[in-house]
């Protein structure tokens, strides 16, 4: 068990693996996004109620929904780094945390840019928005209390606790913040307004988009977690000679 | 298929309707992120892997010059260490 | 090494008679926290409006800020001084439950620094002209909501313990997480105010209380671990 774990969590183990994966995820992202892009700027056509802005959606909506994953994946990633001690667990703890900050951000931006057009503001305390900022406010301070630790292996310890605390309190923050205030329309994507469900031309760029940006996330974790193996590793005898090879 | 275009003209197509500003700001943001978060990382590993060569050839000279000093051993990279 | 070993319940007891008795030695860090809420509710009518009408509307919001804020500021000194000292890491060694002595620390700082400004939170909310039939709602959402804030303010504290500057940290980890609280306390007092009833928002403050009583101990132990080796 223990050893199957320590190769499972080995970050040489990883890095060899990961770059043979990388072609395989970075070909269908440029694929899905490609045509994602271009069905949802030149063919989806336009809402009804909101015109063209309704392309706004194909970026917001999928950063939107995996910006919810952050906390969750920090969390899982920590409570592995508490238990079983993986190396690998909190590599993909310290470098999710700045992407999720970022992707945070963007559906944060996008969101209130196609708010303007829909609701006429560019911020609103609507229960969705304030939740999100506020997830970005926790995220923000999973990477500062990382970043003032020291000791790396406390800082990972610290921000596992943080992070589990963290997840719980945004699914609590969401509930709380929805009750409190709730303007902004139900997330599915298949019914974007709440009478009628969405025509499929509309949905499919859409869930095409989701994936696009899902395996962009992937890729982006990928490549950053690779660099922080190079640093954490950078004494050991295959990164020595990786970094002769080059 | 290109029938199915809802834009008759690159000038219609670029307006967006009346919203131009808009949904092109948030493409643009898109494409910004999207770029730099592909390219940042490529540019990092290519600092961080100058950065070790250029340890370990420092590292070689200092241990070549004083092979016993005991302030060599921080310097020095054990096989093994650090894993 | 004595051979007779207490029980939680005393070293609980223990540890609660020796926080308070700390916290009469030395009474400012008792006072200061309270005074900085008491300061901090004068501002706002000096920034927003003496007029009673909008004071009225904003008491609530008010009161509850100036806690928060208080309680952030009143958090610092919970571990720090036993940190320092050493006397944290006897806590740790101690062979009992690690929760139970986490909890009874927090009792304590609550008894001193919350416990004060729930108590004269309805003297502050006659001077913000709330209205009279709230105060009652204020106040035991006051009671019910400030050792939440401790509790989850704890966790903050005890991840922060070995750090030099935590100051704005701690603000950042810990703020955010009160917003429950806050929204609960808010949405109570305004739902007085339309008459309406009170049962499910204290419900859901009482449950808020039992969930943070019976995990944050557990989280602020488990980063007290971390901090201290």
């Amino acid at each position: 068990m223990w050893l199957w774990f320590s190769k499972l969590g080995s970050p040489k183990w990883f890095y060899e693996l990961s770059g043979k994966w990388l072609p395989w995820l970075i070909g269908p992202m440029a694929l899905l996004l490609i045509v994602g892009i271009i069905w949802a700027l030149l063919f989806v056509p336009p809402d009804y109620q909101q015109g063209n802005t309704i392309r706004i959606m194909y970026i917001h909506v999928p950063f939107a929904s995996i910006s919810l994953a952050f906390f969750p994946l920090m969390a899982l990633a920590g409570t592995i780094t508490l238990v079983w001690r993986m190396k690998l667990a909190d590599i993909v703890a310290k470098t999710a945390a700045p992407l999720g900050a970022w992707f945070t951000a963007l559906a944060l931006a996008s969101g209130s840019i196609w708010g303007s057009d829909i609701w006429g503001t560019w911020w609103i305390w609507d229960g969705r928005l304030t939740s999100m900022l506020l997830q970005f406010f926790l995220l923000i301070g999973v990477i500062s209390l990382r970043s003032a630790l020291e000791d790396a292996e406390a800082a990972a310890k610290a921000c596992a606790v943080l992070s589990i605390v963290g997840c719980i309190n945004v699914i609590v923050i969401k509930y709380s913040v929805d009750w409190w205030n709730t303007l902004h329309q139900p997330s599915s994507p298949f019914s974007l307004s709440n009478e009628a469900p969405n025509p499929p031309e509309v949905w499919i760029p859409l869930v095409i988009m989701i994936f696009a940006v899902y395996l962009f996330f992937a890729v982006s974790l990928i490549l950053s977690m690779r660099n922080e193996i190079l640093v954490r590793e950078r004494r050991s005898e295959w990164v020595q000679q990786l970094v002769q090879a080059t | 298929m290109f029938d199915l275009i809802q834009f008759s003209s690159v000038g219609e197509f670029l307006n967006m309707g009346g919203y131009a500003f808009n949904v092109w700001l948030v493409y643009a943001l898109f494409a910004m992120f999207f770029s730099v978060n592909l390219t940042y990382p490529l540019i990092r590993k290519r600092q961080i892997v100058l950065e070790q060569k250029r340890r370990l050839i420092l590292n070689k000279e200092i241990v070549s010059q004083n092979e016993d000093n005991n302030e060599v051993d921080n310097l020095t990279f054990r096989v093994g260490e650090g894993t | 090494m004595s051979i007779k070993r207490t029980t939680t319940l005393k070293a609980f007891q223990a540890t609660l008679r020796r926080d308070l008795l700390i916290a009469y030695k030395r009474k400012n860090e008792v006072v200061n926290p309270f005074m900085f809420f008491l300061i901090v509710a004068t501002l706002f009518p000096i920034g927003i409006s003496p007029e009673p009408d909008r004071l009225s509307e904003i008491a609530a919001g008010v009161l509850w800020i100036s806690t928060l804020l208080a309680s952030l500021l009143a958090m610092d000194s919970l571990y720090r001084a036993d940190y320092e000292d050493g006397s944290l890491e006897q806590l740790l060694l101690a062979p009992h439950s690690l929760y139970f002595m986490v909890l009874a620390k927090n009792l304590a700082h609550w008894l001193i620094s919350g416990l004060p400004v729930v108590l004269v939170s309805p003297l502050i909310g006659y001077m913000l002209s709330l209205p009279a039939e709230s105060f009652g709602t204020l106040f035991v959402t006051l009671l019910l909501g400030t050792p939440v804030l401790s509790l989850l303010g704890s966790i903050g504290v005890a991840l922060t313990v070995g750090l030099g500057s935590r100051g704005l940290i701690l603000a950042v980890i810990t703020l955010p997480m009160s917003v429950p609280v806050l929204i609960a306390g808010t949405m109570a007092v305004q739902q007085t105010l339309n008459g309406a009833s009170l049962a499910g928002y204290l419900a859901i403050m009482g449950a808020m209380l039992l969930a943070s009583i019976s995990l944050a101990p557990l989280a602020s132990a488990a980063a007290l671990r971390i901090s201290v080796n």
